[in-house]
């Protein structure tokens, strides 16, 4: 018998891991609703990410969190030149070369991950934020309360962004209409880019928070693509609020599986959900269209 | 409905014999042989995967998840009951195909965007190696065919019997490809590759038809798995292996998408050279091959989407005959 406490703090456990997962899916969202390429490789930004956090916070002996600093703004010119080199050809393509076309890139970058790290996963060893919080009866990592809190903000911010600002005015009248949205004089192209650049480097930060107590292997790009994708097929297109709503189904989901299964069976949990999902509801559980 | 022109057929059987007279040329020496047979059936699965990927247009990543649940069942119903896998193995291919149904079914409902199908797939091959991996399953460990040969078993005390039973597997792959692509059904879903609303609209039940190909694939892959696990010596969760899974599809769209002569020499060519890195520099630079895989299947993608199949057509043209269907 599982002790109801047990639940109930693998339940708020799930719940923070919810708002980071959305965080990472938020950017897969922007992309996939905005310029409708299908970016496979998503997840393994998350992992490059991870490691470029490891390795700063092993060099200047800082918190892995802290190196979002660094790495937030370095992804975000790495999303603009891989946007330049891959994306921007096969804008259009049938989605089948799409979706090779970012399998190849999710290829190369968990092997190139594999041929400098090989397979043993890495953790920071000495996190200054991984230590327990007691509220009430129910232990939680000072670490995930912080990455949570981060990512509610972001994500608020983004919220904010797209809903308040010029910018945010833009990319949401061109993905509602790339055809006339040019002919409102929107710089399509550069909106692109910029939102593109935009979703890898929230993969970063996503990335460097996560490094406070997990650890990675070249193969941590797989959950997390899936994961997202899973999340972006929920909040069907949705905007901040649908992506928020399913990353913490997701990580509830998740942590019920583990609980009450096991932990290997979490993402088997998620998946038969996401398979139950398209069965059921294939625009996703928040769809507007 | 037909096989198509006549030339087709005597590429194919020219193509057969250079395939039959291998083991000889290798001069029986069992690891090439091996090495024959591996290439030879992973040109099996990409042809298979050419008429869902190729015709269908539908990115099926789950090419593993066939091959193991058919042949883990045929596998079992050997082990356990004594069945051979002659019998097994329809029996293999019937579990693999009731699987692709029900991926396939809701997936194909008109409307729904060709990215949740490649997903859902790519999924599968980890749910399957999740849920296997339980104790109550397969559990951590891996399992060993019964120790007896023979064409009862089709275990064999050396490789070149297996690798004829392939290479029957592999004509009957060809002409099941050729017959799709020259029928109704092969126009179809190539019409629904195209463009999938026009096919909607000229009254094409396109569900139907993704389905039809989806069934078939999975089929053939589904009757295959039990061979596989025999080069392979055993099976465990470890069968569903995604990077495996999705090299199939990287092989059936570097080989070029609807092509025939394309899937098979992309399988062959990169599965040797495959077999080739992991023997030679496999140790120092683990995942090379994944590494090339990716290089490829991008520039293919961004730059030359038909694939080795577009070096085929301007052979032919340079040579001054066009071929169709090959």
């Amino acid at each position: 018998m599982i002790e109801p406490i047990v639940v109930v703090s693998n339940i708020i456990d799930g719940l923070l891991m919810g708002l980071l997962y959305s965080l990472v899916a938020l950017g897969l969202s922007l992309i996939f609703g905005l310029m409708d390429i299908i970016n496979f490789a998503h997840g393994d930004f998350v992992m490059i990410g991870a490691y470029l956090a490891w390795i700063l916070a092993m060099n200047f002996m800082v918190d892995p969190s802290v190196t979002a600093l660094i790495t937030v703004p370095l992804f975000f010119v790495i999303g603009l030149a891989v946007y330049k080199a891959v994306i921007e050809p096969i804008l259009g393509a049938e989605p089948l070369i799409q979706i090779a076309v970012t399998v190849g890139l999710g290829f190369v970058l968990q092997n190139i991950a594999l041929a400098i790290f090989h397979a043993e996963p890495r953790s920071y060893p000495a996190p200054a934020l991984n230590f327990g919080i007691n509220v009430g009866p129910i232990t939680l990592t000072a670490a995930k309360l912080v990455a949570a809190a981060v990512s509610l903000a972001s994500l608020l911010l983004i919220h904010y962004m797209l809903t308040r600002t010029k910018f945010g005015l833009a990319i949401r009248a061109t993905s509602a209409n790339r055809m006339v949205a040019p002919l409102m004089g929107i710089n399509v192209g550069k909106v692109y880019a910029v939102v593109f650049g935009l979703g890898i480097a929230l993969t970063a930060l996503g990335a460097a928070l996560y490094m406070s107590w997990g650890q990675v292997n070249p193969y941590l790009g797989a959950s997390f693509s899936l994961l997202s994708w899973v999340i972006v097929a929920m909040g069907g297109l949705g905007g901040v609020v649908g992506v928020l709503a399913s990353g913490l189904i997701v990580g509830v989901l998740e942590a019920l599986g583990s609980t009450f299964i096991t932990p290997s069976a979490r993402m088997a949990v998620v998946y038969l959900a996401f398979f139950l999902l398209l069965w059921f509801r294939p625009r996703g559980l928040f769809a507007r269209r | 409905m037909g096989l198509g022109t006549r030339r087709n057929l005597i590429v194919l059987a020219i193509i057969v014999a250079v395939l039959a007279i291998i083991p000889f040329a290798l001069g029986f020496n069992q690891y090439y042989i091996l090495l024959a047979a591996t290439s030879l059936i992973f040109a099996v699965f990409v042809i298979a995967w050419n008429i869902i990927g190729g015709y269908a247009g539908q990115l099926d990543l789950a090419p593993m998840a066939y091959i193991g649940v058919g042949g883990i069942v045929t596998a079992e119903l050997l082990k356990y009951y004594g069945i051979t896998p002659w019998v097994g193995m329809f029996i293999g291919a019937g579990a693999s195909m009731a699987l692709a149904a029900a991926v396939g079914y809701p997936t194909f409902r008109f409307g729904i965007k060709e990215v949740w199908y490649a997903l859902l797939t790519a999924s599968l091959v980890v749910i399957l190696n999740n849920i296997t991996h339980l104790p109550q399953v397969l559990g951590s460990f891996d399992h060993y065919l019964p120790a007896k040969t023979g064409w009862y078993y089709l275990i064999f005390y050396r490789y070149q019997n297996i690798y004829y039973v392939i290479l029957g597997l592999f004509v009957a792959t060809v002409l099941i490809n050729l017959l799709i692509s020259n029928s109704k059904t092969g126009y179809y879903l190539r019409a629904i590759r195209e463009d999938e609303l026009a096919a909607e609209a000229l009254g094409i039940d396109v569900r139907k038809y993704k389905l039809k190909a989806l069934l078939t694939y999975a089929g053939i892959l589904g009757f295959t798995g039990y061979l596989y696990i025999v080069l392979q010596g055993t099976y465990s969760y470890q069968t569903f292996n995604s990077p495996t899974s999705l090299s199939i599809a990287i092989m059936g769209i570097v080989g070029g998408l609807g092509s025939i002569a394309g899937a098979f020499t992309s399988a062959m060519f990169l599965k040797t050279v495959e077999e080739y890195l992991r023997g030679t520099i496999g140790a120092t630079i683990p995942g090379l091959y994944l590494l090339i895989y990716g290089i490829l299947l991008i520039i293919v993608g961004i730059f030359k989407p038909e694939g080795i199949a577009a070096l085929f057509n301007w052979v032919k043209k340079k040579v001054g005959f066009e071929n169709r269907g090959m």
